[in-house]
């Protein structure tokens, strides 16, 4: 069922397709347009942010967002506790999250398809190797093991990226694998085996474009986690240098002034939420779209 | 049969869930509190409480309340006497002769005595102890006869007395023979105005007062209780509903909201500690201006220093004149901090050659300071107003100081340097001591010359009249941008009287009483 | 069946050896661990004397041997902070968290199932609407956020409960909210998908329709698939708590497992590090065979598909 509808790509037009499926659900819509918008955000950054993020102006420290007593429209969110805008941060932020989000996700997807697709392919003892060491890396607390590789490897964009990037390729890997699996039982790629098909010819043709759906749901949802662990890591100061204005560092920062100035806190907080909250949707509705049994049911 | 089963298992689960809090958490409750408790939150939590394995600063706090060294000194740093009541120095200052106060008594009941002094010193030289290296500042350490000590050292060391009083904690060695040194550190037995009670790990570390305390009328309060709480805003939390009496390791911001608060006093002192902009004659700095002590001066006058403290310390902070602080033996205060005068600075700079400044490196550690990212872009901005072009590298913290002990930093770079001793001389050796100190990157021989006195000079006053002289050099030709001493803040709730941290952030509990 | 368990027994202490070289491996990422381990101004000396001390300029597998030998009798070296053996130190911590993660789970699964159920029996409601928001709330929110914000709310304002410490029954209760939110979320989702996907099961659909269905009876078949979805779960999630608890137990000062993490961490105490790396990915193993084992239990099926 799911082969027949990848198939009928090409006989509608997939913009129409596209229209057509998400008007029917408004949350996803919801989630897309907010991811869209976020993606927007992060690309024009310098040309959208009020002031540079990192100008720090002291005298102008702690402002309070523009609709509070003292607030000014300069400063829309306030400034934090270096007189830095706070809005200007945010926008630049979303670059760091998206970031570290996205190529996490590609290091993670990629590495997981190619060790998935091994396993699941080859079978035998290649395929208890790699799922032997993916549970081992899934068997400890995955926030344990981020919180110890960072530590050791210290503060980089780089290095958050490659650890998010790794330690996350396991769980591709399972899917990928189980996901093989089933497409090799069903009696599509059976007939295509028997009818002569190269391995290579099989995997490429039958088995990838068929993984592509379950592995951008997958990749949205961890793409939201990574962006939340990012956060998590800042909070612990093992995220990026302090420099670099991401989220996880203006939380760390802001939680000392929760009490008085809250807004140094509350902002990056809630661009983590409503980034997190747009890739939950879109992940959702992918879900629902790319499987059609829960789609009934939902 | 299915609904039983999962009934069976949900059971099973519920079990577990409630046995499992049960056995975590069944019939603990907080002690009932006697008379009076000092609640005192520190912000991390000891790895030992024997004072001599206690890693740092607030462990040592904890610990000490518990121990009595043979001298202490007092909040002026003057050395008093503890445990032992006088003592004679050698006239060539290596042979220390204490006579020992009588009828002291460890906890447990163990005579303090000369064998006490003997063992605990053998001990705190063994190579695992945390200070050893302070312990073995004595060379020798004998019992003359059962109260009547004698130390010797290599040469003349004057800060010995200073380095006893810090850290040299008298243990009973019977006690401590027994339990091993992990069970003495987890249930440690001294002199001091307090004994141990219980260590909850992470939790709590009870003392009561000890009633046999040879300091008549000390400890105040009958128990004190820590209570580790890492988070700063949690403490601020802590202090605020009352449930803590004291907490320390707060950020000026939180310290400015609390002074708001009713029931809450905010406590703020300088520490022994003090940030610079370190010039090089070794290594990167070698034929560049800032060889020449009029350009060095012209930048102490360029950096409007207290603009930067105002606006970035909320004016918490005070102006360094040089790399010693108030608390510091020999500290001058007739020394006037360098005004902000950039007029000045360019004559300087035009007498020294260099009329239309200079291009110059510059380099500072991201991360390891409060702020230093910040303080060290604006140092930028103002050399740049009178003509001296900086290129700024902010690093990564490991790595700076790695190329700092190879003296492989550019020739303008910042750093802190703390000190617990109540002298300026470690740092000043530290900061300063050429080729031979690990984080220096200046010689000077007037300066070793200084130095090398005051290090044997066993006289106080003698070496408080050449820390007088050195600072008055060091501030005429002066080998760093001297930037500022920080304040720390704490609070305690009101009725908490005699609450007295010094500057190296360390307090004695004893006077400390609640109203 | 014993075959069934005996299997997964085996295939657990593989894993466990496995990850025992992974968090040997892990230490020695950055090529020095004396280096690691060691403060910034320790000299060139110190780090080879301490070297020397640790083992660690044996030839590797002279050290791993050494490592393994000790971890199979649970020896894995004393803690450079705290001065005690480490696997002693876990296991001193573990009744805290233990306590909080219990608690924790014990919230979310209070609040997930009936409101998961509410909202899975009435698609479309404002029941399935608060269940869908709490959902996704419980996803998105930083747990360490959160946890600052129920304690200047409910400690510093309302002085309903202690801002920290582990004393009783009411210093537990803000930190098992905010540890026990994520799993709230997840828990609810959860809950109410399996409702949904009974109900429209195409048998159920019919025989309900038809009346040959009774009420009682359906929601038999839903607390079955619900049962089924929560205990698959609970165990990853516990996982995830023990993450979570790095976060939790050091703002609200819980002398746990979690809470010392970070001092290792912060103090470059590596093997104290690796004594809870290997305790928790052992907790978790264990845990996954206890998941297993239930789920065997509840559903025959799986285990003769293995």
């Amino acid at each position: 069922m799911r082969i027949d509808a990848i198939d009928q790509r090409g006989v509608y037009s997939p913009l129409r397709r596209f229209m057509k499926l998400i008007l029917r659900d408004k949350a996803g819509l919801f989630g897309v347009i907010l991811f869209l918008l976020i993606v927007l955000i992060a690309i024009f950054a310098p040309q959208i942010s009020p002031h540079d993020p990192l100008q720090q102006n002291l005298r102008l420290s702690r402002q309070p967002p523009a609709w509070q007593a003292g607030g000014t429209w300069e400063y829309p969110l306030g400034t934090d506790n270096l007189g830095r805008d706070m809005l200007s941060r945010i926008i630049y932020g979303t670059r760091v999250s998206l970031t570290v989000g996205f190529l996490g996700v590609l290091i993670a997807s990629t590495l997981g398809l190619v060790l998935g697709m091994l396993a699941g392919y080859m079978g035998g003892r290649t395929d208890s190797f790699i799922m032997w060491i993916t549970n081992l890396f899934l068997a400890v607390p995955y926030l344990l093991l981020v919180v110890v590789v960072a530590s050791i490897l210290g503060r980089s964009l780089l290095n958050v990226i490659l650890i998010f990037g790794f330690t996350n390729a396991p769980l591709f890997v399972r899917i990928t694998r189980g996901e093989v699996l089933r497409i090799r039982k069903s009696g599509y790629v059976e007939s295509a085996i028997s009818l002569g098909a190269s391995q290579g010819r099989i995997l490429f043709d039958h088995i990838l474009p068929n993984l592509i759906g379950p592995l951008l749901t997958v990749a949205t949802f961890e793409m939201s986690g990574m962006i939340f662990y990012e956060a998590g890591l800042g909070f612990l100061g093992l995220s990026v240098p302090p420099n670099i204005p991401s989220w996880g560092n203006m939380l760390s920062a802001g939680r000392q002034y929760i009490q008085f100035s809250p807004w140094i806190a509350a902002y990056p907080g809630l661009a983590i939420v409503f980034t997190s909250l747009s890739m939950n949707l879109l992940g959702d509705w992918l879900r629902d779209v790319l499987d059609p049994k829960i789609r009934r049911s939902a | 049969m299915e609904k039983k089963k999962i009934i069976g298992l949900g059971l099973v689960f519920l079990v577990m869930v409630g046995t499992g809090t049960a056995l975590a958490g069944g019939g603990r409750e907080a002690p009932a509190a006697p008379v009076s408790t000092l609640r005192v939150a520190v912000p991390t939590f000891p790895n030992s409480l024997d004072a001599s394995i206690a890693a740092e600063r607030n462990a040592q706090n904890v610990a000490w309340q518990m121990f009595d060294s043979l001298v202490w000194a007092n909040d002026q740093n003057i050395v008093e006497p503890a445990l032992a009541e006088r003592w004679d120095i050698s006239d060539d200052g290596t042979v220390y002769t204490f006579h020992l106060r009588r009828g002291v008594t460890f906890h447990n009941g163990e005579p303090f005595n000369a064998d006490a002094v003997v063992y605990s010193w053998e001990r705190g030289t063994q190579p695992h102890i945390e200070w050893s290296d302070r312990w073995g500042r004595a060379k020798s350490v004998e019992a003359v006869d059962e109260y009547t000590v004698r130390i010797t050292t290599e040469e003349p060391d004057p800060l010995l007395l200073g380095v006893m009083a810090q850290h040299w904690n008298i243990i009973p060695p019977r006690y401590t023979q027994e339990v091993g040194d992990d069970g003495f550190g987890q249930a440690p037995v001294g002199t001091g105005p307090f004994e141990f009670v219980e260590w909850v790990r992470e939790g709590r570390i009870v003392m009561r007062a000890n009633p046999n305390y040879w300091r008549e009328g000390l400890p105040r309060v009958d128990q004190v209780i820590f209570r580790p709480i890492p988070e700063s805003s949690t403490r601020m939390a802590a202090i605020q509903t009352g449930e803590v009496d004291i907490v320390n390791r707060l950020t000026v911001e939180q310290a400015e909201a609390l002074e708001g608060v009713p029931g809450v006093n905010v406590v703020t002192y300088p520490i022994d500690r003090v940030f610079y902009i370190a010039f090089n004659n070794l290594t990167t700095g070698v034929d560049q201006p800032t060889e020449d002590a009029r350009v060095r001066r012209a930048m102490n006058y360029a950096v409007d220093r207290q603009a930067i403290i105002d606006s970035l310390f909320g004016g918490r902070a005070q102006l360094a004149t040089g790399l010693m602080t108030e608390s510091n033996l020999g500290y001058d205060h007739s020394i006037d901090p360098y005004p902000y005068d950039p007029a000045r600075a360019r004559r300087l700079l035009a007498d020294a050659g260099y009329p239309d400044g200079f291009e110059i490196g510059f380099a500072a550690p991201a991360g390891a300071y409060t702020n230093f990212e910040q303080v060290a872009e604006a140092i930028q901005g103002y050399l740049a107003d009178v003509g001296i072009r900086t290129s700024l590298d902010i690093m990564e913290s490991g790595r700076y100081w790695d190329l700092e002990a190879e003296k492989a930093l550019p020739p303008l770079f910042g750093d802190s340097w703390s000190e617990r001793s109540g002298e300026s001389l470690p740092r000043l050796l530290g900061a300063l001591g050429g080729w031979d100190a690990s984080f220096s990157a200046w010689s000077d021989p007037t300066i070793d010359d200084y130095l090398a006195r005051i290090g044997v000079t066993v006289d106080q006053d003698e070496r408080a009249q050449l820390y007088r002289e050195l600072h008055q050099f060091m501030y005429d030709d002066p080998p760093f941008i001297y930037l500022y001493v920080p304040e720390t803040f704490e609070a305690t709730r009101d009725n908490v009287v005699d609450y007295m941290p010094r500057a190296a952030e360390d307090y004695f509990l004893m006077f400390t009483y609640i109203r | 069946m014993q075959r069934y368990l005996l299997s997964r027994l085996i295939q657990s202490v593989v894993l466990m050896i496995g990850v025992l070289v992974l968090v040997f491996f892990i230490v020695r990422l950055t090529g020095d661990p004396a280096r690691l381990m060691m403060p910034r101004d320790a000299s060139p000396e110190n780090i080879q004397a301490f070297r020397e001390a640790m083992g660690f300029d044996a030839p590797l597998h002279v050290q791993f041997f050494n490592y393994m030998r000790g971890a199979l009798t649970g020896d894995f070296g004393r803690s450079l902070h705290y001065r005690a053996p480490a696997m002693s130190l876990v296991v001193e911590r573990i009744p805290a968290t233990l306590e909080l993660a219990l608690a924790a789970l014990f919230f979310a699964l209070v609040v997930s199932i009936p409101l998961g159920i509410i909202g899975g029996t009435r698609p479309g409601s404002i029941w399935d609407t608060l269940c869908r928001g709490i959902g996704l709330i419980g996803q998105t929110v930083p747990n360490f956020w959160l946890a600052l914000m129920l304690i200047v709310f409910f400690s510093v304002e309302l002085r309903w409960f202690p801002t920290f410490g582990r004393d009783g029954l009411r210093s537990l209760v803000l930190p098992a909210i905010a540890l026990g939110f994520f799993p709230l979320g997840k828990f609810t989702r959860l809950v109410r998908a399996s409702v949904l996907e009974i109900r429209n099961e195409d048998y159920i659909r019919t025989a309900y329709s038809k009346g040959l269905l009774e009420q009682h009876i359906l929601t038999r078949h839903i607390f079955r698939n619900v049962a089924i979805t929560l205990v698959s779960i609970v165990g990853v999630q516990f996982g995830y708590m023990l993450g979570g608890s790095i976060y939790i137990e050091s703002i609200f000062a819980w002398p746990g497992i979690g809470r010392m993490v970070n001092e290792a961490v912060q103090a470059r105490d590596f093997p104290l590090v690796q004594a809870i790396a290997v305790f928790t990915a052992g907790f978790v193993v264990l845990l996954n065979l206890l998941t297993d084992i239930a789920y065997a239990v509840i559903d025959p099926r799986i285990r003769y598909e293995n």
